[in-house]
């Protein structure tokens, strides 16, 4: 569970999030919609305790990243919009890499490399070095190294980019696996039909406010609009959000 | 468990290994450096035992008129080598070859001119390239001495004395010998024998922080359950490593071509053990990781990857410049100089070379200085990776 109460951060002039407050269920995948620039990378990087709030709380499952940012970061998988593979080491190794980061090792780490590795469908890479993945392949890993070490929570940026059909099928099962496992789950997303089919709840924002939180359903009903994608559009305010 | 700085080390070395590049780097270094260290002072060596007067070897061309000449050369130790007749391209190749280091050519009217009391010419031949100043020197001399001679006596026959066309006298002392001229020489040499501590661990170090960084690997790297401290220990210790090992290398490899010339002939002497050496390379161990510490500092605050790179090959200057300065100076060795990086290393193997006893102060304020100032440039870089300006910047 993690509890966002009017979060605020300021990057000397620039006001980066100006009150930002939801709050993301176990066991439901919650969508973080909002057009580019809106904070939503701010915001996760607070959640995960690299910046600094200027105000408000965080608890992510009663703790506060600034008091203990490692206990955080030991039960969240961060997916970052970028996916940050090694070259020269092959997916086992990288994966390894960072399970031994998170504390685990031997024989236990190895399984769950497979475990992982079943589970998204990459056993053909398991063995390759990175250079030369293509960009689903990348993301696979990257995904990979999110889920390794189970943590209770998972913060993506855009999962889904780059994935052909295949492989966002698989993403789509891992993420409902998840769920039915009672993760928490945060995605940041554009892909409105991904909103529609995967998620319980939906948190807008827009120039580092929170503009609305509710499923898809009641962002519809709220706003009198069918699509979500123009009830999004209608959330934001006008087209400026866009074209931001 | 795994303490986290270990983990982190461990993956960086086997990327770093996996690198050909990082790794011809290295052995370049580490085996370039002693071998031309050798070549340079194994053609020191000779030339300062080649002898100098004796065995000077002339080509003549037209011996046979001017006896007398010949008579003072042979006496004065010149051995003439009759050539026969030669044009200018033959002499010039014949000075080429580096078989003489002068050729002299009597013109062909010099016995005619010479009893007629004409000035007789003798042409000088030589390449001023060439570095047989001191020999041709010499054959000028006799000649001079020659033609001195000849005018004296003519002079006498006309009832002048020869004194009267030598107002002064010139005499020349030269005291300086061919080990003085040598010992700047090999005392620069010494000088970078411990540049590689900041060579062996450079590219690396760049490519683990400034790299990584544009590499966008490394925001996820500071996402996880581990402090700033470790992974940055990690990293340096990294670097650290492949410094030591390219210096531990590169030092053993001098230390044996050193020991294996005779370095008395140049009036240097290396007079180290190999436990002295041992204690040399421990005592460079912290210079290592201070290089390290230094480097990583530094391609961390770089804005970019080609940045750090040129800010860390000005950065691997500066431990030159003490050294420098002081052999410039000309100062004493003393005390405070095992206080300053690099410069302790220094002048603790040129006093360990010399064969004196040094004690175990300056090597424990040899390796205390850079221990330090390691310390000082980790902390900084840890400081700065939890600094938000540099997560804004991953």
């Amino acid at each position: 569970m993690i509890e966002v109460q009017d979060v605020r951060k300021q990057f000397g002039e620039v006001k980066a999030l100006g009150g930002v407050s939801f709050t993301a269920r176990d066991g439901q995948i919650t969508a973080l919609l909002g057009p580019n620039g809106a904070g939503k990378t701010t915001l996760l990087r607070t959640l995960i305790g690299l910046l600094k709030r200027d105000h408000g709380t965080i608890a992510i499952d009663g703790v506060d990243p600034e008091q203990d940012p490692l206990a955080v970061r030991r039960n969240i998988g961060f997916l970052t919009d970028q996916f940050g593979l090694y070259e020269r080491l092959s997916t086992r190794e990288y994966l390894a890499y960072f399970g031994e980061l998170n504390g685990m090792k031997g024989a236990a780490l190895q399984t769950r490399i497979d475990e992982v590795s079943e589970l998204l469908a990459m056993d053909d890479i398991l063995e390759r070095r990175a250079k030369g993945f293509s960009q689903g392949q990348r993301i696979k890993v990257a995904l990979a190294r999110t889920l390794l070490h189970r943590p209770r929570h998972l913060l993506l940026d855009e999962p889904s980019r780059g994935l052909d059909v295949m492989a966002t099928r698989a993403l789509r099962h891992a993420l409902t696996a998840l769920r039915a496992d009672g993760c928490c789950v945060i995605m940041a997303t554009h892909v409105m039909q991904e909103v529609t089919h995967l998620c319980d709840d939906v948190i807008v924002i827009a120039k580092g406010h929170t503009v609305a939180q509710g499923s898809p359903q009641e962002l519809c009903r709220r706003t009198g609009i069918a699509s979500l994608e123009d009830a999004f559009v209608s959330l934001v305010g006008t087209e400026e959000g866009i074209a931001a | 468990m795994k303490p986290k700085f270990l983990v982190v080390l461990i993956k960086e070395l086997r990327e770093t290994l996996r690198d050909k590049r990082t790794l011809g780097l290295l052995a370049l270094f580490t085996f370039m450096y002693p071998l031309m260290l050798g070549f340079l002072l194994n053609k020191t060596i000779d030339r300062a035992t080649k002898p100098e007067r004796d065995g000077i070897e002339v080509a003549v061309i037209g011996v046979a008129k001017a006896p007398t000449l010949m008579a003072q050369l042979k006496q004065r130790n010149v051995t003439i080598i009759d050539t026969g007749a030669l044009d200018e391209e033959g002499i010039g190749e014949l000075l080429r070859s580096k078989k003489y280091p002068v050729v002299l050519r009597l013109s062909d009217k010099f016995t005619e001119n010479y009893t007629a009391m004409r000035p007789a010419r003798v042409e000088l031949w030589f390449d001023s390239a060439d570095e047989n100043y001191t020999q041709r020197r010499e054959v000028e001399d006799v000649l001079q001495a020659y033609g001195a001679n000849v005018a004296s006596a003519r002079l006498l026959a006309h009832g002048v004395s020869p004194a009267t066309l030598a107002p002064i006298q010139v005499q020349r002392f030269d005291t300086g010998t061919n080990a003085s001229r040598s010992a700047g020489f090999i005392g620069s040499i010494l000088g970078i024998l411990f540049l590689p501590a900041f060579i062996c661990g450079m590219s690396t170090a760049v490519d683990i922080t400034a790299g990584e960084r544009e590499r966008r690997s490394m925001e996820v790297l500071m996402a996880q359950p581990a402090r700033a401290w470790e992974l940055v220990a990690g990293k340096w210790l990294t670097a650290g490593v492949l410094a030591i090992l390219g210096v531990t290398l590169e030092l053993a490899l001098a230390h044996a071509i050193l020991s294996w010339m005779p370095l008395e002939e140049i009036g240097m002497s290396w007079a180290l053990a190999w436990p002295d050496l041992a204690l040399v390379c421990v005592a460079s161990i912290p210079l290592c990781l201070f290089a390290a510490g230094l480097q990583i500092a530094l391609a961390m605050n770089a804005k970019s990857f080609k940045e750090a790179q040129s800010l860390l090959s000005i950065a691997m200057l500066v431990p030159l410049v003490p050294g420098v300065v002081i052999s410039m100076m000309e100062l004493k060795t003393a005390d405070w100089m095992y206080m300053v990086p690099m410069l302790s290393n220094q002048t603790l193997l040129r006093e360990m070379a010399k064969g004196g006893e040094v004690g175990l102060w300056p090597v424990a304020m040899t390796f205390l200085s850079s221990a330090i100032a390691a310390g000082l440039a980790v902390a900084f870089a840890s400081w700065r990776m939890k600094s938000e300006r540099y997560v804004l910047s991953v």
